[in-house]
């Protein structure tokens, strides 16, 4: 791989009067040992700008650890990390808003004063923070919250306003580690819109979440950790395309006698039905064959995957 | 294939922020400038607006304010004695007696008050409207009261009476008094000519003892606090992705600084004025000079406290390991405030060149007015020089041990850690 390939990929989005140039953000060959363990070993991935980038994987397969790397805040052992294609520096990552995982606020100080204060210092002017928090606060139903202490609200308005801090004054990417843990649905739905638009701004969205039914709804593209290594990404159909395409088979009579068909593995059986993988091409005409000589087929049908089967398998 | 940056495995953060960038406009730019001035401005916000800290302020202002209007009171108030007598001649004594008193002190006024025998003295002085009666005696003058005497009556009254009858004894052998105590007075003098004032230097020395352990120890906690307070919360990652460490570290310092230094002036400026109310105003000038190198000092000791207390609050993961990671400074001040009253001699002048210790020695020295101009100066250049190396020193640490939110972190552990 050549560092050409790597070139300017900067690309210039401006919508809306907001303007934000904007670039992937690319990790190459990124690994990370503690003591002998390798918490991330050898992780690529893009997060393309202007796309929604979901990050799963079971606790401990490095996600975070990448996250924090990508932001600076922690040293990788080996690889880089590339905005726009060169190396990214820290003046880069300061114009990122970041949900770090494990998170907090002054909790003695009040909500509009410490998000002002954030934004201020990543270099937004006073009167523009204040309305960018006010905005946001008023997306997030917390208009009414912003003398409070931190510490008075209750955890999930902790979350949203963790969220504000992160995503006020137009980041040019955003690095969010489980922003939509603890939220209540409406909460997601709002905090979805959001990222979207950041989206729309071509802004590259990083974020992780170990809900796969809502990473699987907003992202446009997956990438899957397990113990440490990439184990699958793309976006959710290519994911899908590479799994192996399972049958629903619904028949008159008992489905038992499938297990023993060549080339066809039966994952379940129940009763009239079952749910069968095609191993070998052309096993599906002696299955059916075999059905229709025992009784009638009522239905034979492929499965769309959902995307927990194939992080099922996946990170087998 | 691309070689990538090999770091060393150990360093925990690549937060190395290396240019500047312009403030501008609404949108997050990444500007460094005066980031450490967004942070000081908020470290001073919230300590003005803490109420435990105002409230501190307030006892010890009007601790202060309060010892100068007693002072004020106290010299203001005029006493009067009345002294129960017999006869003329008692009055004539208890009059010799309210001369001499009002020269020593002119708020004191010595009365007689004629009574017509024991039984009436008695119960004048019973009843209070007399302090004590002045009678002939069998071998002379005696006087009786009801509990101790005050010295500012009973002192002029021993002179009166011993002037009597010096009077009286010197014309029976035929001389007079002022022949017979003639070379009898010893006088006191110093050789620069000052009055003596070694127990106010005392006084003024743990003035400033306790000014620089109270402020030291309080701001340097609160700063260690709020350092670990970023830390607990995770606050920590946000701030140190938004702007360089080194700004974080600077901004604490800079408005906790500040913030002290402007309550040491306080009690300064307060202690001075208090100062200026009591028989002690003559000294003021000297010890004014004395304050004005101690708040010096003070500005300059408190910069490297401060930055050893940031770290001592970078070492630690929750507020529990304070205690263990500020015991290093706390044991420094203990040590510094304790030996302030014990030094002396040579040991105190050493004492007044080491920094931290020279905070309270020089400015003790001073007022004590036993130092040439040099000392202080070369004093004050030796603890710049000595803050300058800990706030180096300082932010490597802090650099280094701000992220690790796993444990305390040990000072031989931080400084041996690899950069």
């Amino acid at each position: 791989m050549s560092q050409l390939e790597h070139g300017e990929r900067v690309t210039t989005t401006r919508s809306a009067g907001v303007g934000a140039a904007t670039a992937d953000i690319e990790v190459r060959h990124l690994s990370r040992t503690f003591d002998d363990v390798r918490a991330v070993d050898d992780v690529s991935l893009t997060v393309g700008a202007g796309l929604l980038t979901g990050f799963v994987g079971g606790n401990g397969a490095g996600k975070t650890t990448t996250m924090r790397m990508v932001m600076g805040v922690l040293s990788p052992t080996g690889g880089e990390v590339l905005w726009g294609g060169r190396p990214i520096t820290a003046l880069d990552r300061r114009s990122f808003g970041y949900m770090p995982e494990e998170r907090g606020l002054y909790p003695k100080q009040p909500v509009m004063d410490q998000l002002v204060y954030l934004g201020r210092l990543r270099g937004m002017g006073t009167a523009a923070a204040r309305q960018s928090v006010t905005e946001h606060l008023e997306r997030l139903g917390l208009a009414d919250r912003a003398r409070d202490h931190v510490e008075k609200l209750s955890l999930g308005n902790q979350q949203r306003v963790q969220i504000i801090a992160a995503l006020m004054g137009h980041p040019r990417a955003l690095v969010l580690d489980e922003p939509f843990s603890g939220l209540d649905p409406a909460a997601v739905d709002s905090m979805a819109d959001l990222l979207r638009e950041h989206t729309a701004r071509g802004v590259p969205v990083l974020f992780s979440s170990h809900q796969l039914d809502l990473v699987e709804r907003l992202c446009e593209r997956l990438v899957v950790l397990a113990r440490g290594r990439v184990v699958a990404a793309g976006t959710p159909d290519d994911l899908r395309t590479r799994s192996v395409l399972r049958h629903r088979l619904v028949l008159s009579g008992d489905a038992g006698w499938v297990r023993g068909i060549p080339g066809i593995h039966a994952v379940d059986v129940e009763g009239h039905t079952a749910l069968l993988e095609i191993v070998e091409p052309g096993a599906e005409r002696r299955l059916l064959e075999e059905a229709l000589r025992r009784g009638d087929v009522l239905e034979l049908s492929p499965q769309r995957p959902s995307l927990a089967q194939i992080y099922r398998e996946v990170t087998a | 294939m691309t070689t990538t940056q090999h770091r060393s495995p150990e360093s925990p953060t690549d937060l190395s922020h290396t240019d500047g960038r312009e403030t501008v406009g609404g949108d997050v730019t990444g500007g460094t400038e005066r980031a450490w001035l967004v942070v000081a401005l908020r470290e001073i916000v919230v300590r003005m607006t803490n109420r435990a800290f105002l409230v501190s302020t307030l006892v010890t202002l009007v601790f202060i304010a309060g010892y100068g209007a007693f002072s004020v009171w106290q010299a203001g108030r005029t006493s009067t004695y009345t002294v129960a007598v017999e006869d003329a001649e008692g009055s004539r004594l208890v009059g010799q007696a309210a001369t001499t008193a009002h020269s020593q002190d002119e708020k004191v006024v010595v009365e007689p008050r004629v009574v017509g025998d024991a039984a009436a003295a008695r119960s004048v002085v019973e009843a209070g409207e007399a302090d004590a009666w002045l009678h002939q005696g069998t071998s002379g003058w005696v006087l009786t009261s009801n509990d101790d005497v005050d010295r500012a009556l009973l002192g002029p009254l021993e002179t009166a009476v011993r002037t009597d009858a010096l009077t009286t004894n010197a014309a029976a052998a035929g001389t007079t008094v002022a022949v017979l105590e003639r070379g009898s007075t010893l006088a006191t003098s110093q050789f620069d000519g000052q009055q003596s004032t070694s127990g106010f230097v005392k006084g003024a020395t743990f003035a400033f003892a306790l000014l620089f352990f109270m402020a030291a120890m309080m701001f340097g906690q609160q700063i260690a606090a709020s350092v670990v307070e970023e830390k607990q919360s995770r606050l920590v990652e946000i701030l140190v992705t938004a702007i360089p460490v080194r700004s974080l570290l600077a901004g604490k310092i800079v408005g906790n600084s500040v913030i002290a230094l402007g309550q040491v002036l306080l009690f300064a400026g307060v202690g001075l004025v208090a100062v200026s109310f009591t028989d002690m105003s003559t000294l003021l000038p000297s010890l004014s000079t004395a304050v004005v190198w101690f708040v010096l000092f003070f500005a300059v000791g408190f910069f490297a406290l401060a930055c050893l207390f940031a770290v001592a609050g970078a070492l630690a993961s929750r507020t529990e390991d304070l205690q263990s990671t500020t015991a290093p400074m706390t044991t420094i001040l203990m040590l510094v405030y304790v030996l302030s009253f014990g030094l002396s001699g040579t040991a105190l002048q050493v004492a007044s060149f080491v920094p931290i210790a020279s905070v309270v020695s020089m400015p003790g020295r001073i007022l004590a007015g036993d130092v040439a101009w040099w000392e202080p100066v070369l004093a004050l250049l030796l603890m710049a020089a000595f803050s300058a190396a800990t706030i180096g020193l300082s932010e490597r640490i802090y650099r280094r041990s701000l992220l690790q939110t796993r444990g305390r972190v040990s000072w031989k552990q931080a400084l041996r850690a690899p950069e």
